[in-house]
């Protein structure tokens, strides 16, 4: 069983990563065939918490994209990022570092692709209007967002995976990882200086547009707005307080959205929309993959592997999973190799496991799966949401334009990384 | 009643035809679009007029219509902007779309098919692969539904 668990493992993460088959297809139909094999069965797969489908992982990501898909109906993206481009006084750099930071902010507290999905157009906007190229700026955008997704437990999907793995709760993400991404922001944003200053010379006629764009237009409907800002803060303090209210994040989002979805009276197709069901299938058919190698003892096998490559030493473990997922994240989707080496890490960090009680092991792994999907053009989901954008105005990103940007900012992000784990864990 | 007795003659642009021409063409008549033809007269394709608004539309507004609202007034003006330096040929899909052409012995059922099944505002009808006029919608619901006025 542990060969037929490791042959469809194989096959289904090579057909994800050559993006031959449709990732969702490639997981469901190898989640069916450890099933009708009879390496897991339907009790492994829906109903253990060691080899099944994480639920809390699915429906924290469902609670979040209904809350997502009420607010967006707001305007209130727009009129920030407006708000902050007037604020700049159409200013290149300091539009695009404005906007940078807005956006890594806002994937802090919701999911990446949301964010640029909505910040992007008003980039193509800001940017018509002072008259300069938008690539750098969505690519800049892209890259903000993995950083800032990785700052919290909602803000990136293997954030979402490891927390409800390791029982890290919110706070432990915003204690250990919010403070060193808050460090590698300011990084990024000199180095956007450097980067792409041959791109920030705007026309002097032209940035006096910007100040002509009336961000209070963007405000569709106000009550609303204060409707779904109120229970957004409301999620936000549900997971800070999960010590005091003991209510997992999944519950919390699940409790958010349908608060919501009650207050803001809208259409149930008007918020539907933006589930992406193809993300959350896909979830459901890598757990089950991930569970097989879990009940067939594979997972062991590679934690006494790494325990043996890495010598007892937490350091160099946690240099191996850094930037050993730093490279894997580039290539390929972060999220298969996340949910893969979780179990790995649940096993050598947990009670009798060779590195007991040293969770610096999941910060060094996420750090290395978030800052290495930076990498290239194909890394993250939000860099090929940016590109797909950008191709669609007229203004494509070629894989190498992105990647040449790309792999430099990851480089500087993951070499902040190291010291900060090596010195605190 | 048979296609090539209800057409009506009706101005032809080719793919080269200035974008901005086309769209005064259209503005001027009030036509619901105009029939594209190669430069040899073989119908090339139907360019609806709501396909020019789309496209004067800037594609960051069709992502986000929020944003059309936060443009001013001037500058919301002056969207025709786009329609400068490009040409006919460019407001086309890029995938060759199925053409609304009938022969002029169809009947009036059809012509109504092909226009509802292409949701075309216009219909060409050709003989020997000439266009000897068009059919539009409104023509074509005067003819079925008779006019209110007679």
């Amino acid at each position: 069983m542990m060969i037929v668990a490791i042959v469809v493992f194989t096959v289904v993460y090579v057909l994800i990563a050559s993006e031959r088959v449709n990732r969702v297809a490639a997981a469901l139909t190898g989640a069916g065939v450890i099933l009708a094999v009879g390496v897991i069965g339907p009790d492994d797969a829906f109903f253990s918490q060691e080899t099944g489908i994480d639920w809390n992982v699915i429906f924290l990501l469902f609670g979040m994209m209904v809350i997502v898909g009420v607010l967006r109906q707001t305007g209130i993206f727009e009129y920030v990022a407006i708000w902050a481009a007037k604020r700049a006084r159409g200013r290149p750099f300091q539009v695009m570092a404005l906007l940078c930071l807005i956006t890594a902010l806002a994937s802090a507290a919701l999911d990446n692709v949301t964010t640029v999905l909505l910040i992007a157009p008003v980039t193509l906007l800001v940017c018509e209007k002072i008259g300069v190229r938008p690539v750098p700026f969505l690519i800049a955008e892209a890259l903000a967002s993995n950083i800032g997704g990785t700052a919290t437990l909602v803000g990136d999907p293997p954030n979402l995976i490891v927390a409800s793995k390791s029982g890290l709760g919110f706070n432990d993400f915003l204690v250990n990882l919010a403070p060193i991404v808050i460090v590698m922001l300011v990084a990024f944003v000199a180095l956007s200086r450097f980067l792409f200053r041959k791109d920030f010379t705007a026309d002097p006629a032209q940035v006096a547009e910007v100040m002509k764009l009336d961000e209070r237009e963007a405000i569709q409907d106000r009550p609303l707005l204060v409707r779904s800002l109120l229970v957004l803060g409301l999620v936000l303090a549900g997971f800070t307080l999960h010590s005091v209210l003991h209510l997992e994040p999944s519950v919390v989002a699940l409790l958010g959205a349908g608060l919501l979805v009650a207050l803001s009276g809208l259409p149930p197709q008007t918020y539907l929309v933006d589930i992406e069901w193809e993300t959350l299938l896909f979830f459901a058919g890598l757990f089950m993959l991930v569970g097989s190698l879990v009940k067939t003892g594979v997972i062991g096998h590679v934690a006494t592997a790494l325990v043996t490559v890495t010598g007892d030493s937490v350091p160099v473990a946690m240099m191996v999973l850094l930037w050993g997922s730093a490279v894997l994240s580039a290539v390929v989707d972060n999220i298969p190799f996340v949910a893969t080496m979780t179990p790995v890490v649940d096993q050598l960090v947990s009670g009798n496991g060779a590195f007991a009680g040293q969770n610096g092991l999941w910060w060094a792994l996420l750090l290395g799966a978030d800052l290495g999907g930076n990498a290239t053009a194909i890394g993250a989901s939000a860099n090929v949401v940016v590109a797909g954008i950008a191709k669609k105005s007229g203004h494509p990103i070629s894989f190498w334009e992105f990647t040449r940007y790309g792999s430099v900012v990851a480089l500087v992000t993951l070499a902040i990384a190291t010291p900060y784990l090596l010195l605190r864990y | 009643m048979r296609a090539g007795e209800v057409c009506e003659p009706y101005p032809v642009v080719t793919t080269g035809t200035p974008a901005l021409e086309a769209a005064r063409l259209m503005a001027r008549d009030r036509l619901p679009g105009l029939i594209v033809t190669s430069p040899d007269g073989t119908p090339r394709a139907v360019l609806p007029a709501s396909e020019v608004v789309r496209f004067i539309v800037p594609d960051y507004v069709q992502a986000d219509p929020t944003l059309a609202g936060v443009i001013g007034e001037i500058a919301a003006d002056r969207i025709a902007e786009r329609l400068a330096n490009v040409t006919v040929g460019d407001l086309l899909p890029k995938r060759p779309a199925e053409l609304p052409v009938l022969k002029a012995d169809d009947t009036l059922l059809e012509l109504a098919a092909v226009m509802a099944r292409l949701r075309s505002p216009l219909c060409a009808v050709v003989d020997g692969g000439r266009i000897v006029g068009v059919v539009t919608a409104s023509r074509l619901l005067e003819l079925a539904c008779g006019d209110p006025r007679s």
